[in-house]
């Protein structure tokens, strides 16, 4: 499925970075590339863009470009934190995962 | 490089890193703001005298990678390629280390003398995460140094490290980074290759290769030219499809993901970190100012403070200044004997530099705030907000401030869009802002519905230019986007950083930094407008009517009258040779000229000499008005501008409209057409932007006027 379908509260690994090339170079400049977790935070008031969060980065991108990154939904409560060692908890909005 | 000798330093690093904070730091007040060739980002140079050597240091654009993609990652690119700064010092937050350490690995890569700044050292402290530093330092094979720009450590440190680096006194071995084995071999290969073409003798043949591997669009153009190409291009064929055939990707993603790897290792091996399930501040902040609901009021009341910061708070200052100049004008005025003379310098050259003063304040304010927004990281969250909606007519969510900022007025605004990283976006909005009707297009909206319409209408009728203007503001960025800027299109990508409290001395010196350009740049052209204006309106002299006024003078001061009679018979005698002296002016037969062409919008020459004048000002066009429509009703004291305008056949509802949607919608002034230059760089566009207003405006003033007539 791809990152653009994720609702919110959402983990998930990336498995695939098929964007246009300006957008894959910039999201895997950012650090995300295969195998990274990612967790969808909040969808901005209006519906678009999305807010992201993945080893203590928190992106946000519209949903257009999220369409480029393949993901693999994680069960909520095995998979490790995306927020990574800054052990930041967020809280969620919207549908619970 | 010699001991003894100059030093230059790069500071590179990621956006929100501290990095110019730390630049502040280091160089203190010997800065100069220039820009980089051919892009508008700002170039911050600075120099610090450290133990008898002098060690300038450039403060590079925030980047996160080295791809050239973004002017900021081509200008730092090119910036440590060409210019060969003696060390390069990359700033790192501390506390986000692995995703900082990414512009590290590819510095490493191009076997720059590197020296890293583990900056922002006391939040490292505060959240309790422990890095081990000397491990570090072999991995990355460069040194590290801890500093802290908030608590001011580190300073000396880093200039002692610069200096030591910079004479060849360090040295702790080559950093570990290695890629896939299919990667080192097809680097290895390619850099050979590389390495037997004489032309490429001066370049990095292993940067080189790896760029070429990453489908660098520079390296590719760099090396096509030679004859070794043919060569490289099957060795980069056989690379990708042996990336392809084990790792199921191209090596484009598979360095990346290396990259990454070795990051991920030095973190684990170096890096402690407590997992706390803490929510921090920036977590609550946004759980409040990002919510579905209170997201958007949240950032109209932050986008209505600025604009009240900027033109409420602005108000009086500015009305200080005009007050100051009022008062040199009258103190001087006695002094000037001859009347030309007199002109050229109070009507002139002092009415000029008020001219670019009254914009200070208001330009100061905004600028404090705007660089409050962007520091504090509530900048990206308002973009992040209203994106949407400005996606929908193919600007960005940044260009909503700037735009915004065009109501009060288009100078600030137009130097505000800087904000925008995409050159598209930036034209995009600079070319949008002058349809947001500016404060001082208000006294023509209020003279003239005030005097056509009734009250409750009026209000309405000034609403609806307003709403005009947004729109055809908003249609025009929406076309050049979609036609001419189409292919420019930039992904909105953008980090959230964490909130920060900025620090006065760095909101003050962005502004201080803005109003210096303002004053350096536009001001001149400002200036130059007013003059010329100033010209146009008085030259050449009607002989006739000065003789004239000087013989009513002479006449006037030997009426049997009261003193007080006599001023007033002055008063009007003078404007009536003013008026005359202006119909005689260039600019009135100017005004004449465009008759026939401003005729099918419902104005007469009259208008025509008020539009031509606003060129200068917009607020011009109403005392302009107000000087060439009283003649014949100079007879008639105590008859205001409003009632003399109802009052002339020339004059009508429709009349009104249209030159209120004329307004609005034309050449923007001098002054913000000098700006929109400076930002843009060069005239072509701006000539291109002006046809296209003048058509505009004319086009729906033509139909407005109709439109009206046919309604009356």
């Amino acid at each position: 499925m791809k990152l653009s379908e994720l609702q919110v509260g959402d983990r998930a690994e990336v498995v695939d970075m098929s964007a246009a090339q300006q957008v894959r170079r910039r999201l895997m400049d950012l650090g995300l590339i295969r195998g990274t977790v990612v967790k969808v935070l909040r969808v901005a008031p209006l519906g678009d863009p999305i807010e992201i969060v993945y080893k203590g980065l928190y992106l946000t991108l519209r949903k257009v470009e999220a369409e480029g990154v393949g993901v693999r939904r994680l069960d909520a409560d095995h998979a490790p934190s995306p927020e990574g060692g800054r052990g930041r908890h967020r809280f969620r909005f919207g549908r619970a995962s | 490089m010699m001991a003894g000798g100059a030093i230059t330093v790069a500071l590179t690093g990621n956006p929100n890193a501290g990095k110019s904070s730390l630049f502040n730091l280091l160089t203190g007040a010997h800065q100069r703001v220039g820009n980089f060739p051919g892009v508008t980002i700002e170039k911050h140079e600075g120099y610090v005298d450290y133990k008898d050597r002098r060690i300038t240091v450039v403060d590079l654009p925030g980047t996160y990678s080295l791809t050239p993609f973004t002017p900021e990652e081509i200008v730092t690119r090119h910036f440590i390629i060409d210019e060969k700064p003696d060390v390069v010092v990359n700033v790192v937050e501390g506390g986000n280390l692995e995703r900082n350490l990414l512009l590290t690995v590819q510095l490493m890569e191009m076997e720059v003398d590197l020296l890293v700044a583990l900056n922002m050292i006391d939040e490292v402290e505060e959240q309790g995460i422990s890095i081990d530093e000397k491990q570090l330092q072999k991995l990355l094979g460069s040194h590290i140094v801890p500093t802290s720009a908030k608590q001011k450590r580190g300073i000396d440190s880093l200039l002692d490290h610069i200096v030591r680096v910079a004479d060849g006194l360090i040295d702790i071995g080559k950093n570990k980074l290695a890629f896939s084995p299919e990667v080192e071999a097809a680097v290895s290969k390619i850099a050979g290759l590389l390495s037997h073409e004489r032309a490429l003798d001066g370049a990095n043949h292993r940067w080189l290769a790896i760029k070429l591997l990453e489908n660098d669009a520079e390296a590719y153009h760099l090396v096509q030219q030679h004859p070794v190409w043919v060569k490289v291009e099957l060795a980069l064929q056989e690379a990708i499809t042996e990336c392809e055939r084990l790792h199921r990707t191209d090596p484009e993603a598979l360095i990346t993901e290396d990259r990454h790897a070795f990051i991920r290792g030095a973190m684990q091996e170096c890096v402690r970190q407590p997992h706390t399930e803490r929510a921090t501040l920036t977590d609550y902040i946004d759980m409040f100012v990002l919510n579905r609901v209170l997201g958007i009021p949240v950032f109209l009341v932050v986008v209505w403070s600025i604009f009240q910061l900027t033109f409420t708070l602005g108000a009086p200052l500015t009305s200080g200044l005009e007050l100051l100049f009022t008062l040199a004008s009258g103190m001087l005025e006695p002094l000037l004997p001859d009347p030309m003379l007199k002109s050229v310098l109070l009507d002139g050259v002092l009415a000029g530099v008020g001219g670019v003063l009254v914009f200070l304040p208001n330009i100061v304010l905004l600028f404090m705030g705007l660089s409050f927004l962007e520091a504090s990281g509530y900048m990206a969250r308002a973009a992040f907000v209203i994106d949407k909606v400005m996606h929908r007519f193919g600007l960005h969510g940044k260009s909503f401030i700037p735009m915004v900022t065009g109501f009060g007025c288009s100078i600030p605004a137009i130097m505000a869009t800087r904000t925008l990283k995409s050159r598209s976006d930036r034209l995009a909005t600079i070319m949008a802002i002058p349809f947001m009707s500016c404060g001082a297009k208000l006294p023509l909206y209020v003279l003239l519905a005030g005097a056509f319409f009734p009250p409750g209408l009026a209000a309405n009728v000034m609403f609806g230019i307003y709403l005009l203007g947004i729109a055809v503001g908003l249609w025009t960025a929406w076309m050049l986007k979609s036609t001419v800027l189409k292919s420019e299109s930039e992904p909105f990508v953008m980090e959230l950083p964490p909130y920060r409290w900025p620090t006065l001395a760095s909101v003050v010196f962005q502004a201080r930094m803005k109003a210096v350009m303002y004053l350096k740049k536009a001001g001149s052209l400002i200036l130059v407008a007013v003059l010329l204006i100033w010209a146009a309106s008085n030259f050449p002299r009607n002989g006739a009517v000065d003789a004239g006024l000087a013989r009513e003078r002479a006449r006037i001061g030997l009426m049997p009258a009261a003193a007080e009679q006599r001023e007033v018979a002055l008063k009007q005698a003078e404007s009536t040779a003013q008026a005359a002296q202006l119909e005689y002016s260039l600019a009135g037969r100017a005004g004449k000229l465009i008759e026939p062409l401003i005729r099918p919008l419902g104005f007469d020459w009259r208008i025509g000499i008020a539009l031509v004048t606003g060129l200068a000002a917009k607020e011009v066009v109403v005392s302009t008005l107000g000087t060439i429509i009283s003649i014949g009703h100079a007879g008639h004291p105590g008859s205001d501008l409003s009632s003399i305008l109802k009052n002339d056949p020339a004059f009508s509802r429709a009349t009104a409209l249209s030159l209120m949607v004329f307004t609005l919608l034309y050449v923007p002034c001098l002054a913000s057409l000098g700006v929109m230059k400076k930002e843009v760089g060069a005239w072509k566009p701006v000539i291109l932007f002006t046809g296209y207003v003048l058509a505009i405006a004319w086009g729906l003033s033509f139909l407005t006027y109709r439109v009206a007539l046919f309604m009356q």
